[in-house]
């Protein structure tokens, strides 16, 4: 039986303990409520700003300072042979007015409007751990893995915004999507991976209400060239149900080949550093004449352990309804939205200076220029965004 | 039922004779080594040393490249796709590269929690700057579970070696013996030599010590050097003007400073502070293979008795 008097010493001690400077997070193991936390997920949230100014175009869209989206990642090992991973985002509303109108408190496609923002679960999977023969199996919601840019959290993104081809063939808001994947190495001299995968399809660029599933896979292949230089070639391909056609029955075929190359200087910290990417997209919709095309190509430069100049150039062919979601409402293309088929091409060039002053926090500020060739309706951006991060967040991929 | 079994024998025979012949002569049946992959250059020495002929041993982070950054390539994950043992430094040291590697290798014997994992800081009888306060990012890239940099003194090495041995032992009990005796000679061998590196760096104790990076507090805690200031005031932070400035004021009014930087510090500006104390800066090897010549564990202490009392010497 314990007396009141040594409960309240005992629970005195328990406190200070507690809140001794020099316990390690793991030894700090209970809360107030007695539940240990040591096995609690890492937390990490990150915020991404924008503020844009057009030239030629008055939509207060494209002229105002905004959330450009909130990310909150929660990772955790379930058991021996699962690794947790959750992803939630939080979008403006008015860039998803696709998946329903932004006032209305609608849920499509794990996705809720409130109060003028969407709530997205972008991530949500586990990862077996304990596989045999080098497999790798992942459950549940995940980015599919498709080129190299569309698997990218936004604040990942090398430019204030994905590539032309990416959202105009793939969508705006990427390809997350559920169902499964598995990955296997490929048994050759250099690093393979081949990585397979079988979705529901919910994606905008997919009929959601389509009972085919989406399949798909890539493979990557990467070349160290020296110590500090790799070259990296990777196809990817999926087919599932149009989205543009919904209830038509009609396939959405994409197919894609990327080519990266990054140098990191070995001789100091944070040093010189070089990335060049290029990509092609290649969408054969079985429900739109042509055959369209999609490319870019980026480069990043470290000058200096805390700056970042980026350049990239690309265009994409419009199909004048994806336009309509997609590009700025500059383009002549929207004035002909009803029109079937992909009636023009865009270009876009970027330039932006990143500063970059931790792995947490960075600071960009970016010159877009957009251009359909169809005459007067070019646009010309300046955009600076802010970006940081807090908690445990996991490093980013090579 | 006869003719039946004697059929099956005619087929079975020769395949179990090529089966046996294959399983004797193929080398990765008949002598398999123990395949290590070491984080670090000065891991992957140590892991050789005590492993010698029975073990395979790679190494991801080359000596002249800095840990803390390394790019987590594919290509390093598909070293450790393979490996029976993975070796790391730990305290957070590899925080930023090693479990992208680990995901991307897809090893259940190698990763956290199983035998194939080894932490080579459980060796450390003693961990330096642990904080003492709730560590948060304004204080840079810190390492919340004290400074990493435990290499830069050999009698951690010497223990580490002992580490490894147990757990090589563990994994190829059949070569449990010579693992140990290696690393027995690895300790005696390291015993026989610190006095000698002690009494060569005995002429140091009198020169205040300035260091670009918190990476030599093992090195200076061991020789009994003294610490007055770091250039990078926060680990992986620019460091300010202003304290750049305050670290050389102090420097000038202690006199007869050394400044000490790794290979891939940013040299610049550690030259130019030491510059403005009138101090020389030394670059010291911070691990087996960061500067030319520097090929072990020894030579590392070696180079680093050379080119101290070369500075001093020579200021």
């Amino acid at each position: 039986m314990c007396r009141p008097k040594s409960l309240f010493i005992y629970l005195s001690l328990m406190i200070v303990a507690n809140v001794m400077p020099g316990r390690s997070s793991g030894q700090a193991s209970s809360t107030a409520t007695g539940i240990s936390r040591t096995m609690n997920p890492a937390i990490s949230v990150n915020g991404l700003f924008w503020g844009q100014v057009s030239r030629d175009n008055d939509d207060p869209q494209f002229n105002r300072v905004a959330l450009q989206e909130a990310e909150a990642q929660l990772t955790a090992i379930v058991d021996p042979f699962w690794k947790a991973s959750f992803t939630f985002a939080v979008h403006p509303a008015h860039g998803h007015q696709h998946e329903g109108a932004a006032d209305e408190p609608e849920e499509t496609d794990g996705t809720e409007a409130t109060s003028g923002f969407l709530l997205d679960v972008e991530e949500a999977f586990i990862d077996g751990r304990s596989l045999p023969a080098g497999l790798g199996l992942r459950l549940g919601r995940f980015y599919l893995p498709y080129g190299k840019h569309a698997p990218l959290h936004t604040h990942q993104y090398p430019f204030a915004e994905a590539p032309l081809g990416i959202r105009m063939f793939l969508g705006d808001h990427g390809l997350t999507e559920t169902g499964a994947r598995l990955a296997a190495s490929v048994p050759l001299p250099w690093f393979s991976d081949l990585t397979l995968y079988g979705v529901n399809g919910d994606a905008e660029i997919f009929d959601g209400g389509n009972k085919d599933l989406v399949w798909g896979g890539r493979w990557t292949n990467l070349w160290d060239l020296t110590g500090t230089a790799t070259l990296e070639l990777g196809g990817s391909a999926f087919t599932g149900p149009d989205g543009s056609h919904p209830d038509e029955g009609k396939r959405l075929d994409v197919f894609g080949v990327d080519l990266t190359t990054k140098w990191i200087s070995a001789t100091r910290s944070q040093g010189p550093a070089l990335n060049v990417t290029g990509e092609v997209i290649l969408p054969r919709p079985e429900a739109r004449p042509g055959t369209p095309l999609g490319w870019y190509a980026l480069a990043q430069y470290r000058f200096h352990r805390n700056w970042w100049l980026g350049v990239t150039h690309g265009r994409a062919d419009a199909d004048a309804q994806q336009a309509a979601k997609t590009l700025p409402p500059f383009s002549a293309l929207k004035q002909n939205e009803h029109t079937h088929g992909f009636t023009g091409e865009v270009w876009e060039s970027k330039v932006n200076l990143t500063y970059a002053p931790s792995e947490f926090s960075a600071l960009r500020l970016e010159v877009d220029w957009y251009d359909d060739r169809l005459g007067d309706t070019d646009d010309l951006r300046f955009i600076l965004q802010w970006n940081f991060t807090i908690g445990s967040h996991p490093a980013h991929l090579y | 039922m006869k003719r039946q079994t004697s059929e099956f024998l005619v087929w079975t025979r020769p395949i179990a004779l090529v089966a046996l012949l294959v399983c004797l002569l193929w080398p990765g049946v008949t002598v398999a080594k123990l395949k290590v992959v070491a984080t670090l250059s000065d891991l992957g020495w140590i892991a050789e040393r005590v492993g010698g002929e029975d073990v395979e041993v790679e190494v991801l982070c080359p000596g002249d490249q800095d840990p803390h950054y390394l790019p987590a390539k594919p290509s390093l994950a598909r070293k450790l796709r393979k490996a029976d043992l993975l070796v790391y430094n730990g305290l957070e040291l590899e925080i930023g590269w090693l479990p992208l590697l680990l995901d991307a290798a897809r090893n259940p014997q190698v990763r956290p929690g199983s035998r194939g994992e080894l932490d080579c800081a459980l060796a450390l009888t003693e961990i330096l700057e642990v904080p003492t306060g709730p560590p948060d990012r304004s204080q840079g890239d810190i390492h919340p579970l004290g400074n990493p940099h435990y290499l830069s003194d050999p009698r951690n090495g010497a223990a580490v070696g002992q580490l490894m041995a147990a757990r090589m032992a563990e994994l190829d009990p059949a070569a449990a013996d010579r693992y140990r005796q290696r690393a027995d000679g690895l300790q005696a061998d390291i015993a026989s030599r610190i006095g000698q590196w002690e009494q060569r760096l005995m002429v140091i104790k009198e020169h205040p010590i300035v260091v670009y990076h918190k990476q030599w507090e093992y090195l200076l805690a061991w020789l009994g050097f003294e610490l007055i200031g770091e250039i990078e005031h926060r680990p992986g932070i620019a460091p300010s003007p202003r304290h750049v400035e305050g670290v050389i004021q102090r420097g000038r009014q202690r006199g007869g400073v050394i400044v000490i930087a790794a290979p891939w510090n940013h040299l610049d500006a550690a030259q130019k502070a030491a510059d403005r104390m009138a101090a020389p800066l030394v670059v010291l090897p911070a691990a087996v293979g960061s500067l030319d010549g520097v090929d072990g564990y020894f030579t590392v202490f070696d180079t680093i008795c050379d080119l101290l009392t070369t500075a001093v010497a020579d200021g």
